[in-house]
């Protein structure tokens, strides 16, 4: 501890606690406490309603996810799953094609990386009705080019078979340029003789794609990787406003939303969902950080 | 064969290749002009067009629309932006937006620096443990649900005001100012103080004009992300003349679904601000991410954390 060299004798002591008191309670009230009250609420059956009761009930929720609502709630488990999934395999690989591409700073690239940036810079409202107005199976343009090519309808983001690739599609349209943005500075950060050692060592593209650029950038994938699996296993705004969880898009956070906020609203089953959230993305999420780490060191 | 003469046939090989592929100028200026219309089509023709297509659509009359969906305009008017405007009650959601955004954005900056600096200093008993304690419950389960209780029996639910003190103070917690004060030398602080400047006079007059690019990248995150958001309005507030404009263009689109150039009208108003926003600022926001990634994944709980160390390590 290093004394505070401000004010005089008695106010020494306790400047540095008023200067953090008020951010510290505010976060205590209005972050820590909601955190962590979710534990206690997912062991309640709780309306929400006014003059409606809160009743402690233990296990209740965890065992009526397991068994009344079992189908529901593995099914939106599954949904996570699927939807992390293809939006980071896609996410990658995209930002990573583009950043090959756009790495350098060369005329017009300035502005070609900011139009991919610039889809997350949008509401989630905006996106979604954006692309609800795209899709649209009557008067949308997708409709049209999909009619004109294979002859049939599609009811895009009313189809249980496209519904959740179409989300997919449309997270990754609205982040790549983030996951893009990190491996062209991953990039950046190669040290230019290391190309020139393998090129004198007759490394063709692909060797040293695979040699070289792929090892070195593995912090950037780490990160690239994280972010975008955590990120999407707590999706539910863009669900929302794209499909409202139906015809199978209904991921474990927009079940947790519409259990809480929905027709017939429990908080209880909705902090439980909450809870197995964030089970789920301490799994994922800290067996990926872990794996990834391990693959840093190896390559 | 040894290693190294293999190393030089490969070498020759990869020359003599070399020089066959890239023969003469023209060659040369045929790939960048492949790289460039790649990069253009890609850009512009994946991530760009559908924006464009929704601004276009916004320009079309019903009458049109019902004909030809998916065309352009014939003629292009300005009354789904006049109609939607009213009808949507922007006016109002606008100043509600620009409310919700730059108050907690304020606050939240200046409460960060207040609990920051005293942190990154040490100038207080168990400061790492603190520190490390706010790293750690980024990591913890979701806090919505608990929120909504809380705001209710605090009467914060469904006020201006209440919406106001839960985003400017659930924000304040966040730390990652500390690495960047650390780099601000503390004998100015000695010297400071030894002139007899105050401790919250130090912070404004010396602190934070040094922290202008660290504040200002997170200034302009901030602003972005309470200017969009959806849900915390969508939970918080019931009355519609408390609506920022996002939630009231989730109940516009509900409203009015069909209509697609009314509702692409709306959209638009929304988006502007923003693609203003983005325009102007654009260079910040782009290096506050790429910046992020020097960090590495040390304490990248949210998306927030990346940008945080990107200006920590600018």
């Amino acid at each position: 501890m290093n004394q505070c060299p401000f004010g005089t004798g008695r106010t020494r002591r306790w400047i540095p606690w008023a200067s953090i008191a008020v951010p510290t309670i505010g976060w205590l009230v209005f972050g820590l406490y909601p955190s962590l009250a979710t534990i206690y609420y997912s062991f309640t059956q709780y309306s929400g309603l006014p003059g409606t009761p809160l009743d402690f009930c233990g296990l209740c929720n965890y065992r009526n996810a397991f068994q009344g609502s079992y189908s529901d709630f593995s099914a939106a488990i599954e949904t996570t799953v699927k939807y992390a999934g293809g939006v980071a395999v896609l996410q990658i690989g995209l930002g990573l094609g583009l950043a090959l591409l756009l790495k350098n700073r060369r005329r017009g690239f300035g502005l070609y990386r900011a139009l991919i940036f610039m889809p997350q810079i949008f509401s989630v409202t905006v996106v979604g009705i954006l692309f609800s107005m795209i899709l649209d199976p009557q008067a949308g343009p997708a409709e049209k080019g999909w009619t004109a090519v294979l002859g049939s309808a599609n009811s895009f983001l009313g189809s249980s078979t496209w519904a959740l690739p179409l989300c997919i599609l449309i997270n990754v349209w609205m982040f790549t340029g983030y996951t893009m943005l990190v491996y062209i500075a991953g990039l950046r950060r190669i040290p230019q003789d290391v190309y020139e050692a393998a090129s004198l060592d007759g490394a063709g593209r692909w060797r040293t794609f695979r040699s070289i650029t792929w090892p070195l950038l593995a912090p950037a994938t780490t990160v690239n990787v994280f972010l975008t699996v955590v990120g999407c296993l707590g999706e539910y705004a863009l669900i929302l406003v794209l499909t409202d969880g139906q015809f199978g898009t209904q991921t474990i956070g927009f079940y947790m939303f519409n259990a809480a906020f929905g027709q017939n609203p429990s908080l209880g089953y909705g902090s439980m969902l909450a809870m197995a959230q964030f089970a789920l993305t301490l799994m994922l999420g800290g067996g990926l950080l872990w794996g990834l780490r391990r693959r840093e060191v190896a390559l | 064969m040894t290693a190294q003469t293999q190393n030089l046939v490969g070498a020759l090989r990869t020359g003599g290749l070399r020089g066959a592929r890239s023969s003469g100028a023209l060659g040369r200026a045929l790939r960048t002009g492949g790289v460039q219309l790649l990069c253009i089509a890609v850009s512009a023709g994946f991530f760009a067009l559908p924006i464009v297509y929704l601004t276009v659509q916004a320009f079309k009359p019903y009458i049109g629309f019902l004909q030809d969906p998916t065309g352009l305009p014939h003629p292009w008017t300005f009354a789904n932006f006049t109609s939607a405007w009213t009808q949507g009650d922007f006016a109002r959601e606008m100043i509600n937006s620009l409310v919700y955004a730059v108050i907690p954005d304020v606050i939240t900056l200046i409460l960060g620096v207040f609990l920051a600096f005293p942190i990154a200093r040490g100038y207080f008993k168990h400061s790492n443990a603190l520190y490390a304690f706010f790293v750690f419950s980024g990591f913890l389960p979701g806090s919505l649900i608990p929120l909504f209780i809380e705001a209710q029996r605090l009467g914060l639910y469904n006020s201006r005001l209440g919406f106001l003190v839960i985003t400017s103070l659930a924000g304040a917690g966040f730390f990652f100012f500390v690495g960047y004060i650390k780099t601000i030398p503390r004998e100015l602080d000695e010297a400071a103080a030894l002139d007899g400047c105050g401790y919250f006079r130090f912070i404004f007059t010396m602190i934070i004009p040094q922290m202008k690019p660290a504040l200002a990248t997170f200034g302009i995150f901030g602003f972005v992300a309470s200017w969009n958001s959806l849900i915390l309005p969508l939970v918080m507030l019931s009355d519609p003349s408390l609506w920022p404009v996002t939630r009231g263009l989730f109940s516009f689109f509900g409203q009015f679904q069909s209509q697609w150039p009314l509702v692409a009208a709306g959209t638009v108003i929304v988006a502007v601000p923003i693609i203003v926003v983005f325009v102007l600022l654009q260079r910040y926001l782009i290096e506050g991410v790429a910046g992020g990634a020097t960090a590495g994944t040390q304490g990248v709980g949210q998306g927030r954390g990346a940008v945080a160390e990107a200006a920590e390590g600018e």
